[in-house]
């Protein structure tokens, strides 16, 4: 069943770099479209670059999952012709799975400099009436399984990942205290992030509170309705010394897809970040030991414990001591979503985890929200139905 | 409109789940069974999931297994289960392998557990449709 084993190039490690990057506003954002946050923050991110529209001649993007050729819409608001430019389509993977395409064209000459983000109107889209928010609740309509799901009242991701934290709490005793920990750690880090959605102190015992949505899972293990977009500008590393920012190197990514299936094998407790991650590391030179701060796609509370595991933070099965061991704070073993997080940042697919894994890496956050000393951050990105799967290493140039 | 008058999703079958969904009718849970390498899989498709084979037939099964994980929704998402919150979705390992989604009966949601040996049942929904269930099995 197994294909033969690979080894990613480690060619490509440190070829590129990320010189610009930017948020658009965060959190509720009403009256603007998913396609004004993106070029807002795209614009922001060129200027944190000191770059021009115009110096750009690749465009990477996902789109919201009814638009078309996403990218198309994108360049052609900035007013740009892009050599290089695809839409994803892999969810909360597709964000990082942009950066990797990104490297690749630039090292292989089909392009100089490529822009990659992501932008939603969730908040908006969800909570302008109750009829929008009941609509977007579940996938849309051309989406839903029509059988095998329906019937037995199975809606929304929130039910998909929970299932696997019912497994995972079977096979090694995790906990929803240990859930709670990493609700706990996240807010911790957004009450110092001025641009995060949540603005309240959340306590053990507040996530204790919050009511069960699909349990295991209740309100705090779930992730933000957010208005959000991001973007990141990659450029060869020759370009990237010329430029306004440390540059910040890209070291390695990989990417894996458990698209047997979320309820087939072990893929609900043993997630593609594994195989993404070995990727990762195999193309950096480098091991969990050597990561500083972890960026995980924190879609829930459980998905950021068993990743942990996969990435090798922790032995799987000892994600939920690790977690509550205070290993993810700001001054931990490993601090994590250091800006919140989609848990209490604000939600924008895994866009926002890159963000801020360069900010991290360029040293120039005030003492309060930097990771002292850190030299290499580890990113993920994770989703389609729960097994698309990208990982991206960087570190400081 | 009252909730109760909201009728629930009836299953809408894919041209390929039209077998497994007519046994259901007759209270038989029925599997695609690859005649190449004589393996189960599920949901239905038309080539087998193992061997690629476009050789199989659907095979009644034992309609015994075991809760491989499950979660208990307590938010309503759809009017039409307003009045069954909270309720068990479970994820069933049956005992020829394939693993299928479905409610649990018979049994509290507090009681459900992981690895819980059930058996199938089958709920009537209305003339045309069966939907498959399970239940504590009634001998572990």
């Amino acid at each position: 069943m197994n294909a033969p084993h690979i080894v990613p190039s480690r060619e490509l490690r440190d070829t590129c770099a990320i010189v610009g990057t930017a948020t658009s506003r965060l959190g509720r954002v009403p009256g603007v479209s998913s396609l004004d946050l993106i070029v807002e923050a795209i614009r922001n991110a060129l200027d944190d670059a000191g770059l021009k529209a115009s110096d750009i001649d690749g465009v990477l993007c996902r789109g919201p999952d009814d638009s078309y050729s996403h990218h198309q819409l994108v360049a052609e608001r900035l007013g740009v012709n892009a050599r290089f430019g695809t839409t994803l389509t892999n969810g909360g993977a597709s964000q990082i799975m942009s950066v990797a395409l990104a490297v690749m064209a630039i090292r292989f000459g089909l392009a100089n400099t490529i822009v990659c983000g992501f932008g939603r109107d969730t908040w908006s889209r969800t909570h302008k009436s109750e009829e929008a928010r009941v609509k977007n609740e579940t996938r849309p309509e051309s989406m839903l399984a029509r059988e095998f799901g329906p019937e037995y009242g199975y809606f929304g991701a929130t039910a998909a990942h929970a299932f696997g934290a019912t497994r995972h709490m079977h096979l090694y005793g995790t906990t929803r205290d240990q859930f709670g920990a990493i609700a706990v750690a996240f807010r911790e880090h957004a009450l110092r992030n001025p641009d995060a959605q949540m603005k309240k102190p959340l306590s053990i015992e507040d996530y204790h509170a919050g009511k069960l949505i699909v349990s295991p899972f209740g309100m705090f293990d779930c992730s933000l309705r957010s208005d959000a977009a991001g973007a990141v500008i990659v450029t060869s590393a020759d370009r990237a010394k010329d430029l306004r920012q440390p540059p910040v190197l890209i070291k390695g990514f990989g990417t894996h897809n458990n698209t047997r299936g979320w309820f087939q094998d072990d893929n609900m407790v043993v997630t593609a970040a594994k195989q993404a991650g070995e990727a990762a590391y195999a193309m950096a030179g480098l091991g969990p030991k050597d990561v500083d701060t972890a960026q995980i796609y924190d879609c829930f509370t459980y998905m950021v414990l068993t990743q942990l595991e996969d990435y090798g933070f922790c032995k799987k099965g000892e994600g939920g001591a690790f977690v509550a061991s205070g290993a993810l704070r700001l001054g931990g073993a490993l601090p994590c979503n250091t800006s919140g997080g989609q848990l209490s940042e604000a939600h924008c697919e895994g866009m926002l985890q890159i963000v801020e894994g360069v900010r991290q890496m360029r040293h120039t956050y005030p003492a309060s929200r930097q990771v002292k000393d850190a030299e290499i951050a580890l990113i993920s990105g994770h989703g389609g139905n729960q097994v698309c799967h990208s990982t991206l290493i960087l570190g400081r140039a | 409109m009252m909730s109760d008058t909201i009728p629930k999703p009836k299953p809408r079958p894919a041209p390929e789940s039209i077998p497994y969904w007519k046994a259901a009718h007759e209270h038989r849970l029925s599997i695609p069974k690859c005649d190449s390498c004589e393996q189960f899989w599920f949901p239905p498709s038309n080539a087998c999931r193992h061997c690629l084979s476009p050789n199989f037939h659907f095979e009644d099964v034992s309609g015994r297994g075991k809760v491989y994980s499950f979660v208990t929704f307590h938010r309503v998402y759809r009017p039409a289960f307003e009045n069954e919150v909270p309720y068990v979705v479970a994820l069933v390992e049956l005992e020829e392998g394939p693993r299928l989604l479905t409610n649990i009966l018979g049994v509290s949601h507090e009681d459900v557990r992981c690895e819980m040996p059930v058996e199938v049942v089958f709920d009537d929904v209305d003339e045309d449709t069966s939907v498959p269930k399970f239940r504590p099995a009634s001998r572990a």
